[in-house]
């Protein structure tokens, strides 16, 4: 009987605690989101008001109507995509090559890929600055898109080989049988059976894309070329006696909707394929 | 072509994709050419040629972005070249004045000793505890498992940072007037807050003093004593604190190390913790008796990559600090001083140094973890 009772007021501390640990994490959001909504004395005021006393939107409406952040939200979306296309298709070429095909040289090669894994990418950005500068790539999306088109990304690459070494080969040697060639059973055997383990890499490729700040910095600096977290990241100007937090706030939540859309999708796929996630975003 | 960025890029990525395919099809057809040159037999050719046209993006990659950089950054390393310029051999000219007269360097190197040493336990602490509680088999355990992943995905977008930096306000930021308020109502809430803010301060203080050997801010702390009642955090205002608010936000994207240990968790074998509950053991001598010892591997893991990601943390000091120059180089991570010194005045080959040292860096604090993991991490409980 007591033992029950404890039991359950354990079970019942727990559920408070997570609800606790829940509300410390989603708070930024909340804060966000709250902060977009007020009025601007409101934002900047000394004391705490949880929920602006009257919702406005005037924020939003300066923020759309700006023709800088619309551009930035363009640019980021057309990077993001592109960079996204031929990152996803490369990687699933060569996890392919690393699990389902056998080649003098595989298991060399696959080390030397995994080892790249502890090279943080920053340290090969000086010299690639100069390689971009010399083809004259500096102030263009190039620097920032054409890299992930040789399968950029060697912790990605793993998690899908994990992922497609685990297809029974009798599926492809049927199809290799009936002549299929290797590009066809990737494309139409291999492919469609790790869509989940796609979704995951897709979602973690588009979050780092989204959210890339030192590559834009580097290579896209004119006005024209700006993605959204430079454009936001600018908004704030430690020069103003105010900042204007309401609308810094509405430009962050807009930036940030397509990144919560994206993980609503796919948060069941990423939470399930966890031993591989080590690397963030 | 160039006047518009984005049919530029479209076709410089048609290109690419072009130079890709075809040097698929050249890598396939060069690795037939050695397997049969070598004797093989048609269908080894076969799958040489296959598993090499396959595999060819990475490898022509690699080569591009990564070896021929490498290569080219370490010849520059022990240049002055810097962009536009002529450059010329200057030995280790570069390196010495890394390690002996640059302060902003190895104030970044101190910075990454402190993220590593404080930061990082306290994240992997969190990471484990709130795994441990997930851990429960729990009704709502999806929604609390996506609610801690969520930071991650958002964690480091320019946008959510600078909520964050609204937050962490002294002034009119939520948190402290929180601590504020809290404070106020409860004497407790008023003397703890001080007692973390004096160790804080002290501890900060030490570091500080580590970076440009110049002790005074320690010594001021000291002098002051015990913080006043009216004390708040500083996170953004002053360089004790610059550290702490990063650190700060290393514990609230911790959900992908909370991801890792959840596995572990889950691959705990249940025979093992159901005999130890037969013999009397309580849960928390069960947890520190075999669910601990089984998880130090997952540890050992997140150890690696945290202090990898440890030195690599870009956007919070650029979004957090970067307009406040007298405090940034407080919180400078080592690629954020790279970023600096480099791109300020086009010093390539300086910039080359600095990344190599880096380089350096990892491999010798990576081998020094694989070294040490033997003493304390259990592979073979079974």
């Amino acid at each position: 009987m007591t033992r029950t009772l404890l039991r359950l007021l354990g079970r019942g501390a727990l559920y408070v605690l997570l609800t606790a640990a829940s509300i410390l994490m989603a708070f930024p959001l909340f804060w966000m989101i709250s902060t977009s909504l007020k009025a601007l004395e409101e934002a900047n005021a000394p004391r705490i008001i949880w929920i602006p006393s009257a919702v406005v939107i005037a924020a939003y409406r300066s923020v759309l109507s700006d023709p800088d952040f619309l551009r930035a939200y363009f640019n980021s979306a057309f990077y993001a995509a592109l960079a996204l296309a031929g990152t996803l298709i490369s990687i699933a070429a060569v996890a392919y090559a690393f699990s389902r095909l056998r080649w003098p040289g595989r298991n060399l090669v696959f080390a030397l890929m995994l080892s790249t894994m502890m090279i943080p990418a920053q340290a090969l950005i000086v010299p690639q600055y100069v390689f971009f500068n010399a083809l004259g790539w500096i102030g263009t999306f190039n620097p920032l898109i054409i890299p992930g088109y040789f399968a950029g990304g060697a912790a990605m690459i793993f998690l899908l080989r994990q992922a497609m070494a685990q297809i029974p080969r009798e599926l492809e040697e049927s199809a290799f049988i009936d002549g299929a060639s290797h590009l066809r059973i990737w494309w139409d055997v291999t492919l469609p059976l790790v869509k989940a383990p796609l979704a995951t890499v897709a979602t973690f490729l588009f979050v780092a894309y989204w959210n890339n700040l030192l590559g834009p910095l580097l290579y896209a600096q004119s006005t024209k070329l700006h993605t959204l977290p430079v454009y936001v990241a600018q908004l704030y100007n430690i020069n103003n006696t105010t900042q204007p937090w309401p609308t810094i706030m509405a430009a962050a939540v807009l930036t940030t909707v397509p990144l919560f859309v994206v993980f609503f999708f796919a948060q069941r796929f990423i939470l399930e394929s966890v031993v591989l996630s080590g690397l963030k975003g | 072509m160039k006047d518009s960025p984005y049919l530029f890029t479209l076709v410089s990525a048609l290109v690419t994709v072009l130079f890709i395919v075809a040097s698929c099809a050249a890598m396939g057809g060069l690795a037939r050419l050695f397997v049969r040159l070598a004797g093989g037999t048609r269908r080894r050719q076969e799958e040489a040629y296959a598993g090499y046209f396959f595999a060819a993006p990475w490898i022509v990659g690699f080569l591009i972005f990564v070896v021929v950089p490498m290569l080219a950054s370490l010849y520059w390393s022990f240049t002055d070249y810097r962009l536009g310029h002529a450059l010329k051999p200057v030995g280790l000219e570069n390196y010495a004045r890394l390690l002996f007269e640059d302060r902003e360097f190895r104030g970044s190197l101190v910075n990454t000793l402190f993220l590593t040493v404080i930061g990082l336990p306290l994240q992997i602490g969190v990471a484990l505890f709130l795994a441990v509680l997930l851990n429960q088999k729990l009704k709502g355990e999806r929604a609390f498992r996506a609610t801690f992943y969520l930071p991650v995905i958002l964690g480091f977008n320019a946008a959510v940072l600078l909520c964050w930096r609204l937050m962490l306000n002294a002034s009119n930021g939520i948190i402290d007037q929180v601590i504020r308020s809290l404070s106020r109502a409860f004497p407790v809430v008023s003397y703890l807050n001080r007692g973390v803010i004096y160790v804080v301060e002290v501890v900060n203080g030490f570091f500080l003093g580590l970076t440009n050997g110049n002790f005074t801010l320690l010594g001021k702390v000291l002098a002051t004593g015990f913080p006043p009642e009216n004390r708040v955090p500083m996170w953004i205002q002053n360089p004790l604190w610059s550290k702490m608010a990063v650190i700060l936000l290393m514990v609230w994207i911790c959900g992908s190390m909370m991801l890792i240990f959840l596995a572990g968790l889950q691959s705990t074998p249940r025979e093992l913790l159901e005999a130890a509950e037969v013999d009397g053991a309580g849960s928390w001598k069960r947890f520190w008796g075999i669910t601990f010892p089984l998880l130090t591997p997952y540890i050992f893991y997140n150890l690696v990559i945290g202090m990898i990601a440890a030195l690599q943390i870009f956007e919070p000091v650029y979004v957090l600090y970067r307009d406040n120059q007298p405090l940034a180089p407080s919180a400078y991570s080592m690629v954020y001083y790279l970023y600096q010194a480099t791109f300020r005045f086009n010093e390539i080959g300086y910039g080359s140094a600095i990344s190599w040292l880096v380089l350096v860096i990892i491999a010798i604090a990576s081998i020094i973890q694989f070294r040490l993991q033997n003493r304390w991490v259990e592979y073979d409980i079974r």
